[in-house]
């Protein structure tokens, strides 16, 4: 399978992409915060056994997070492949990564093991099935934390129950433009469910995409959790597709246009200014606007992060760094 | 980055403060910044909230404070500084006092979720039937009814026996 952002099939919709992950923790040893080099090595130790058992299931490469440079650990962030919190605190810690980089084990985060799974467009049920397989196998040799009246037990009292994070992520341009995210937050956070930037907590959201994802964990099964959530996000993307259907179409073709000629010729290109012009191309790609099927949007908002970039070119400052995104683009479209 | 208060915590709230134009920034824990007032809403994140709340119960009742969990070796204390739980077994350790902040937090303190492998649930309703049997055993025997009461006993006598 190719990795999320280049299954370009799925990824034509407001619905970019579907994301679970689950919570677990040993039931012998303390979480993380507290414990110490040797309990460490211990916990990677068993995970690796536990990994590799499962092979026949599931393929994962045990990586050891020293051994990835710092460059490639916050463009891993950017893929969304670790979360920003494990990058910040990944010293001698170790990821289980599978060779598309949708599935995903950190080992360490907060919890013991984090499993993620990834995947493009609206597909959390597919993404639940595999984090699900995954969970059971692994539990078969490390035998997870669980309690009958509180469910997994977590290191956050926040994540107990099911340890389960949904997410979607969508792309809400013109709900935005209208200033209506802050309502739609409101509403979701009302049920439950909270609505952030495209990297999560704290991060500000880039260019109109959102991720929303489930709050709640104990009282609820995954299924209803999922449920839910399918059903807030679908009341969104309405929203926003009859908004879309407001706009002047004139208008919007000429806000279009103008991005994509930005991007196609500018010489230097920020960041915040490409996320901006990006998303005004999905929108057109959407739409029907832009007809060209080699222009494919999350990609590039994917590879035109800053580590992402500083990978395949060599820019040390800023300004090179933008130069070096405006070249890239130009050589894409 | 440790608070700027106690130096001794994670900082996991951020204040900033603007007095007559001048801008002052601080880091704390939760804990200072509950003893400071600011309940945790200042980070936007669940988790500054859950150890500013936790704060609150700190200041108000020291009791807890002395039991370490045999586990892991957390205090109540740390976890209500940090708002994380140290171990597995602190929910146990500390249950009485998490209790009331999973119900706050999830409206609910009752797992509805995935069990993992199906053999524990069963030991678990097994050992939930029985002590509800005897239970009702015990009621049934005060009440002087006898009928009723051999039935049980051998319902309980069953459900031991297939163990
Ligand atoms: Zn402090
Ligand atoms: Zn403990």
């Amino acid at each position: 399978m190719s990795c999320w952002y280049k299954d370009y099939d799925a990824l034509g919709g407001i619905v970019i992409s579907s994301r679970i992950r689950l919570a677990r923790n040993l039931s012998n040893m303390p979480f993380p915060r507290r414990m110490d080099a040797q309990m460490l090595r211990t916990l990677k130790e068993r995970v690796k056994v536990a990994v590799d058992k499962m092979q026949d299931k599931v393929m994962l490469k045990f990586i050891e997070m020293n051994d990835i440079p710092e460059n490639e650990i916050k463009a891993m962030v950017e893929r969304h492949v670790i979360s920003p919190d494990f990058a910040n605190s990944c010293r001698d810690r170790a990821i289980a990564l599978s060779n598309d980089e949708n599935i995903s084990i950190m080992i360490g985060e907060e919890d013991h093991i984090r499993i993620q799974v990834i995947s493009a467009g609206n597909s959390l049920d597919k993404a639940y099935e595999i984090a699900d397989m995954i969970d059971v196998a692994l539990n078969e040799s490390l035998g997870f934390a669980f309690d009958s009246k509180l469910g997994y037990l977590t290191e956050c009292p926040t994540n107990i129950g099911t340890g389960l994070r949904a997410s979607l992520m969508l792309h809400l341009p013109v709900c935005e433009s209208r200033g209506e995210i802050n309502m739609i937050s409101d509403a979701a956070s009302k049920i439950g469910l909270t609505v952030r930037g495209m990297y999560g907590e704290g991060s500000k959201a880039s260019a109109s995409f959102y991720q929303i994802s489930n709050q709640i964990t104990l009282g609820i099964s995954e299924k209803n959790a999922i449920e839910n959530l399918k059903v807030i996000a679908q009341q969104i993307v309405e929203r926003e597709k009859s908004a879309r259907a407001d706009i002047d179409k004139l208008n919007l073709m000429d806000t279009v246009f103008r991005s994509l000629g930005a991007l196609k010729y500018a010489r230097i290109m920020s960041s915040d200014e490409f996320t901006k012009h990006i998303s005004m191309i999905k929108l057109g790609v959407d739409e029907g606007i832009i007809e060209n099927n080699n222009i494919k949007p999350v990609e590039l908002l994917i590879s035109a992060q800053p580590y992402m970039l500083m990978k395949n070119h060599i820019a040390i400052t800023p300004l090179e760094r933008d130069e070096a995104r405006a070249t890239m683009i130009r050589g894409l479209l | 980055m440790l608070c700027q208060k106690c130096g001794q915590n994670m900082a996991t709230t951020h204040i900033k403060t603007v007095i007559g134009g001048k801008v002052t920034e601080q880091n704390l824990c939760g804990y200072c910044a509950a003893k400071k007032g600011y309940t945790g809403f200042a980070d936007g994140s669940i988790s500054g909230l859950l150890s500013s709340m936790l704060g609150q119960v700190m200041k108000s009742d020291n009791g807890v404070f002395e039991q370490a969990c045999s586990c892991c070796g957390s205090t109540f204390a740390d976890i209500a500084e940090t708002g994380k739980v140290g171990c597995a077994e602190c929910y146990k350790t500390f249950e009485t006092e998490l209790l009331p902040y999973l119900k706050r937090i999830h409206g609910s303190i009752n797992h509805t979720g995935k069990t993992p492998g199906s053999t524990e649930l069963v030991v678990t309703e097994f050992i939930d039937k029985v002590s509800h049997l005897k239970r009702k055993l015990a009621n049934l025997v005060a009440e002087e009814k006898y009928e009723e009461a051999a039935k049980i006993r051998d319902e309980i006598k069953e459900l031991e026996g297939d163990k």
